[in-house]
């Protein structure tokens, strides 16, 4: 790896100011929490920092705590203690379904939720170093080439589809995103932190220069309420996505009186399906409505040359996550 | 053998521009480029940490891998790099007795932690269970997959002592092993188990 | 755990008893040396920069920046190294023959120019450190010719392809000639003409790497003129002779030690790139060299298993005996050809007519060569599938139709030393409830969520042949047995010893081993084509004859004494073939809506002669078959065919099969003693991979009805099929 020193954060805003003093000395630098995904950009050559901040020494950032009407959580918490945790498995299932899907223990073990909402793409140009929008340049090397892996929407010019899982159950939760920057802090809701590439083409969300994720707002989920995050992958596991869903359902009795329904591996970001929650809500979740709302869902997919499988697929991951969710007791 | 003769200098970025067009159509050579001269001052840290119970101080680089601290400069080999990458999971230790891969974390970040690694489960020249029941069912083939497979394993025994096959499954995913012994490290991790450690 | 053994052949007293292996401690305490772990006083790093582009022309390569780092020690490239690689690009199999390295038209170089794949070694360095080194990569400047390029073996064919080589992308044979490989048998028209049915197909197969779990890496030392490589080889006689071949200097003044290594499956054969480009960096820099190669440098800059694609024609009367095989295959050998390209599989068919031409063609790719079967996992794959499909349409159960037109106790007339292949079927589909399993009407379950079975079957050569043994007896009753193998993870230490034990009647704990190492071990067999046990295992009880036939002239040795027994045999089948058999059944449960397969069930029959060791045995037939299921469904090293680079080269990106994706393998052993070999011991380590692919695609076949013909049978092609 080239040479880069390592910070470490006593605080958030240290951490800005650590980062700020680098850019100040012509140097560049990067946040990090577990590094798993860091360190294998940067011995690819495709980061190439000179300063590492590092997260992890900040006090208290890794916690879950009650906050008005929800849970906060702290960007720095592990994947895996956020997946085991009590009061998330079982009032914010979706997220501790979610984080238990990431990769393997080993990754749970370091990878933290900021990270993980953070980490670059998976695009295997972008990992392979082709000059493409993500790496600096000014094309997307999948469309037109080996796109079995990339969006059916929201796609250009850049067709990534976004990594993380815990991102899309955080913006199936009505997640807010407390940020720390050098001008302070601001708390946007998960689905503005997301970014699709007509807005930014080589960033995959909002955050400005320097500015960090510190933590996760989660509004408690009403009563009756039910989630679930259904992931399908490559193999039984170790990868990325396919095609993921997250949903919350506010039942009462057989009827659903809200939804929120968001797809993971379809788009630039999580993909959320407006018109499949209206759909739902005040229906009982019956095989047909299961059926239509999986209809719904695809309506408008563009699907390349070689995702067109992506479609068929989604639809069965929509329909049964759905049926299986109402089912739950 | 010849000499080499010095040539003309043709900067990297003048290359790239050179072939332009055709290097985003037609050829698309990755390499995107990073460059550092090994002039510039390297960043080192002085950390304590804790390895296999003994407590070392070293001078480190900051952008040393644990997996370079320990095998380069403890001479603690058993730990085997397969990908350097978080995709085999052979350089898996115990840090604070949990499993990471320590091809993916820095050597300074174990900074006052505790690693264990293969090398450390043998106790007054006694073996684990797991390494005992790893013999017994013949766990390793080509052995370079096994001592992450072991420490994994480890890890899972000290959270949830008696696992089924499927947990077994869950909590050793994260270690390939291309020989494919996957059947015989589930059974081994299972008689270790149901042995109780020693 | 179900594992049965057959005991019909006579039980000994040592072989055939599970038996840990000698030299498991080491394995399991990390104190096992593999060739990274090694490191000499003064030692420098070395890293290698490869050829971005698939085809080109390097014009410059300007290297004054990258010496100018401080720490870089020596930089190679083809300017000033022109050591050629074995016998280069000519027939495959044959590379490292002398002859033909004079005669070859198409060398390859260690660095070569034009450089014709992504990965294509462009230069070398050694510096102080590994991070110094990789930084001196960057640094080195390459000005290339860019080159039109081709991925594609048909197309590599065609006339107006741009030509990898001057003689064309048709590989050239031992005597220079650019011809396909051909077999026949009868006259294939005659063969049709006598069908009543003649079905026609097209199956293709992917480049799968063979991913071993270490990374390539070489340690170099010279002593003067003498050269020591510490290197992952899976043949130490093989690879000493090749380097010093390649090298110019005597075998003598060449050592090769690998104690232990990580897995190879025929990619760590012989010499490699690697231990020359090591050997010759220590030379300049006069200091002992680690090479280390990256994940990506190993799946890119070593081969792996040649893709295919096959064309076939099969005739069949209408009760379902065979009439005719014809096969048109194109296998693509990536820049330089490492090996013969063939396609394996129709042979175990009992066909009157055949018709084989297969077509070895170069292209823009990773090199292929020796993975696992070479050429048969991916011919029984596409063979296989073929007579499952023609099976089908006869409406015959696939197991009659393979009972009917398998080979018999004689291939081509002669005889097999041994026949089981019956018995490895018939026991095999009562064990795995095949009539249960199995669906007449293929794809016919109800709902979303389809099972299926699937059968594929295996004749693999056994062949004997050359290899040598050493044993000493001191005065205290220890034996020490010298032999040149390697250990791959077959455990072939293990056995040796056990072979040892069994023919002096001693335990195995009175016997060590010495292994790994040219200056103390004679020559042996690479541990390649399944052969270690067959050869160096025969030696290995000569030279207990030998030694016994000592004591009882001599008396055991006293004092200082010790007595030596030697034997490098050389046996002959004497007209006969010699082959392992084997059949594998396999339940998958697909889910059509998801496109997702699930194998459930998983039973592999095995007749590999007698089973020195059932422990280590078990664990070499789960792995193959194991191996076969990941490249039945997932594997293949993507190219992107506007620019001819690889996307998946990595674990991450071949998928490989973790522990949730291993099923359950199931292994029988029906155990045969024929005379040959150590106590009847046949083939094992690579036939376990032969027929799972074809299995597995056959079982999917079952389930969803629709046949599978381009491997991996990825989520996107089922979906996809059934859309
Ligand atoms: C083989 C493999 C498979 C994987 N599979 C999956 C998968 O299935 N699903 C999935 O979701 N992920 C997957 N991952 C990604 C993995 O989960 C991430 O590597 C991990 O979650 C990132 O967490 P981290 O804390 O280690 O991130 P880091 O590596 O520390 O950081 C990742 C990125 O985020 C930035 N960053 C980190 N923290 C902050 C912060 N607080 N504020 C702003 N920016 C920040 C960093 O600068 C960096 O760019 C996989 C990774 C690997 C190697
Ligand atoms: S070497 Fe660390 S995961 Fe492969
Ligand atoms: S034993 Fe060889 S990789 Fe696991």
């Amino acid at each position: 790896m080239k040479p880069f020193a390592n910070s470490n954060a006593r605080d958030l805003q240290n951490a800005v100011q650590l980062a700020q003093n680098a850019r100040q000395d012509g140097r560049t630098a990067s946040f990090v929490g577990g590094g798993s995904d860091l360190l294998a950009l940067v011995k690819e050559r495709i980061a190439a920092p000179d300063v590492l901040v590092n997260l992890k020494t900040i006090k208290g950032l890794d916690q879950v705590k009650p906050a008005n009407e929800g849970v906060s959580i702290g960007g720095l918490i592990t994947l895996d203690i956020l997946s085991r945790h009590d009061l998330i498995r079982r009032q914010y299932t979706v997220l501790a379904e979610a984080a238990e899907t990431v990769a393997t223990p080993q990754i749970r073990n370091v990878g933290t939720l900021a990270g993980n909402v953070c980490q670059r793409p998976w695009c295997w140009y972008f990992r392979n170093g082709f000059p493409c929008y993500k790496n600096g340049g000014n094309t997307c090397f999948s469309f037109g080439g080996e796109n079995q892996f990339h969006a059916i929407f929201g796609g250009g010019p850049s067709y990534i589809v976004h990594p993380s899982d815990t991102a899309v159950a955080l913006v199936a939760l009505d997640a807010k995103f407390r940020i720390v920057g050098p001008s302070g802090e601001r708390v946007i809701p998960a689905a503005d932190f997301f970014a699709l590439p007509q807005q930014n083409p080589a960033r995959e969300n909002v955050l400005a220069a320097d500015e960090a994720l510190a933590e996760v707002q989660v509004p408690a989920p009403r009563a009756g309420t039910r989630s679930t995050y259904h992931k399908i992958m490559d193999r039984e596991a170790w990868t990325h996505a396919v095609v993921s869903a997250a949903m919350m359902l506010e039942m009462d009795k057989q009827v659903c009186r809200s939804a929120r329904v968001v797809l993971g591996g379809v788009a630039p970001i999580p993909w959320r399906l407006p018109q499949v929650e209206q759909m739902l809500a005040g229906q009982r979740i019956t095989d047909t409505l299961a059926a239509k709302a999986a209809e719904a869902a695809l309506e408008g997919a563009k699907p390349l040359a070689k995702n067109a499988y992506k479609v068929p697929l989604t639809k069965g991951v929509v329909r049964r996550t759905l049926l299986e969710l109402a089912a739950r007791g | 053998m010849a000499k080499l003769k010095s040539k003309k200098k043709i900067s990297r970025r003048k290359f790239l521009q050179g072939t332009g067009a055709a290097l985003a159509v037609a050829t698309a050579a990755p390499g995107v480029g990073a460059q550092n001269t090994a002039t510039d001052a390297i960043p080192r840290t002085a950390i304590r940490v804790t390895v296999n119970g003994t407590q070392r101080r070293i001078e480190v680089e900051d952008r040393w891998t644990l997996v370079e601290l320990l095998r380069d400069h403890f001479g603690l080999t058993g730990t085997k790099i397969g990908c350097d990458r978080g995709e085999c999971g052979a350089c898996t230790v115990l840090l604070d007795g949990k499993p990471i891969y320590s091809c993916s974390n820095l050597a300074v970040w174990a900074d006052g932690r505790s690693v264990q690694t293969v090398e450390g489960l043998t106790q007054n020249g006694r073996l684990d269970a797991l390494q005992q029941s790893f013999i017994e069912h013949d766990g390793p083939q080509c052995g370079f997959c096994t001592s992450g497979q072991l420490m994994s394993a480890k890890g899972l025994l000290i959270r949830n002592p008696r696992p089924t096959a499927d947990e077994i499954r869950a909590g050793m995913t994260g270690n390939l092993c291309r020989c494919s012994n996957y059947n015989h490290y589930v059974e081994a991790v299972l008689a270790a188990a149901k042995g109780g450690s020693r | 755990m179900r594992q049965q053994q057959n005991t019909s052949i006579a039980p000994l007293k040592t072989v055939g008893h599970a038996t840990p292996r000698i030299d498991a401690i080491e394995r399991v305490t990390g104190k096992a040396t593999y060739t990274n772990d090694i490191r000499l006083p003064g030692m420098l790093y070395a890293r290698i920069l490869r050829s971005p582009h698939p085809h080109a022309r390097i014009r410059r390569i300007d290297v004054s920046k990258a010496l100018a780092l401080p720490g870089v020690k020596t930089i190679l490239t083809h300017e000033n190294c022109q050591v050629v690689w074995g016998a280069g690009g000519i027939s495959g199999g044959l590379q490292y023959n002398d002859d033909i390295k004079k005669i070859t038209k198409h060398r390859r170089y260690v660095f070569n120019n034009p450089v014709r794949f992504v990965g294509d070694p462009v230069a070398a360095v050694a510096a102080v450190n590994r991070h110094v080194a990789d930084e001196a990569l960057g640094l080195i400047q390459v000005d290339y010719e860019v080159l039109s390029f081709i991925l594609e073996p048909e197309e590599a064919l065609k006339p107006d392809a741009v030509k990898i080589w001057p003689e064309g992308n048709l590989s050239l044979n031992a005597q220079n000639q650019a011809q396909p490989m051909s077999t026949r048998r009868g006259n294939i028209e005659e063969g049709f003409r006598t069908s009543d049915l003649v079905f026609e197909d097209r199956y293709t197969t992917a480049f799968v790497h063979n991913a071993q779990m270490e990374p390539r890496s070489c340690v170099a030392n010279w002593d003067g003129d003498k050269l020591t490589l510490y290197t992952p080889t899976q043949g130490i006689s093989n690879c000493r002779s090749d380097t010093a071949r390649d090298l110019g200097i005597p075998p003598e003044k060449v050592q090769i030690i690998c104690q232990y290594m990580g897995g190879g499956f025929g990619n760590k054969n012989q010499n490699q790139d690697a231990d020359l480009i090591t050997a010759m960096l220590a030379k300049e820099a006069g200091a002992p060299v680690k090479l280390e190669f990256t994940r990506k440098d190993d799946f890119i800059g070593v081969h792996g298993r040649w893709p295919t694609v096959q064309y076939y024609k099969v005739g069949v009367s209408r009760d379902g005996v065979l009439k005719g095989i014809q096969l048109r295959g194109y296998s693509g050998m990536g820049g330089y050809r490492k090996n013969t390209g063939t396609i394996g599989g129709i042979d175990i068919y009992q066909c009157p007519h055949i018709d084989s031409v297969v077509y070895p063609v170069y292209t823009n790719k990773t090199v292929s060569g020796n993975f696992r079967g070479p050429e048969y996992p991916q011919g029984f794959y596409g063979i296989e599938s073929m007579m499952d499909d023609v099976a089908y349409k006869l409406k015959m159960d696939p197991v009659e139709f393979i009972l009917k037109n398998m080979t018999r106790k004689s291939r081509d007339e002669v005889p097999y030393t041994n026949y089981s292949l019956e018995e490895c079927i018939r026991r095999g589909a009562e064990t795995f409830e095949w009539k249960k399993r199995w669906r007449p009407q293929p794809g016919s379950d109800p709902g979303p969520v389809k099972r299926g079975a699937g059968v594929a079957f295996m004749a693999f050569r056994s062949a004997l042949g050359r290899s040598n043994a050493v044993i000493r007896l001191d005065a205290k009753g220890h034996y020490t047995v010298f032999v040149g193998v390697t250990d791959v993870g077959a455990g072939a230490k293990t056995t040796m010893a056990m072979i040892a034990a069994e023919a002096l009647g001693v335990p195995v704990s009175k016997i060590e081993v010495v292994w790994g190492d040219t200056d103390r071990c004679p020559y042996s067999v690479g541990e390649s084509g399944s052969r270690t046990t067959i050869q160096t295992g025969y030696a290995v009880v000569q030279a207990a004859e030998a030694l016994k036939r000592q004591i009882a002239e001599k008396g055991l040795p006293t004092g200082d004494n010790v007595l030596i027994g030697s034997a490098s045999p050389n046996p002959t089948l004497e007209g006969k073939v010699r082959a392992a058999f084997g059949a594998h059944f396999v339940e998958v449960q697909v889910d059509t809506e998801l496109g997702h397969v699930r194998v459930l069930k998983y039973l592999a029959v095995h007749d590999s002669g007698r089973i020195m060791n059932p422990l280590t045995a078990r664990s070499q037939i789960k792995g193959g078959a194991t191996m076969g299921i990941g490249m039945a469904l997932h594997e293949n090293l993507l190219y992107d065919r506007r620019n001819g680079q690889p996307l998946t080269a990595g674990f991450y990106g071949a998928r490989l099969m973790t522990h949730r994706d291993a099923p359950e393998i199931e292994v029988i052993f029906i155990e045969s003693d024929d005379g040959y070999g150590p106590y009847g011991a046949k083939s094992i380590g690579e036939s376990s991979k032969v027929p799972a692919v074809a299995a597995v695609a056959n079982a999917v076949f079952n389930a969803i009805g629709r046949r599978m013909k381009d491997l991996p049978i990825t989520r996107d092609k089922i979906l996809g099929a059934l859309a």
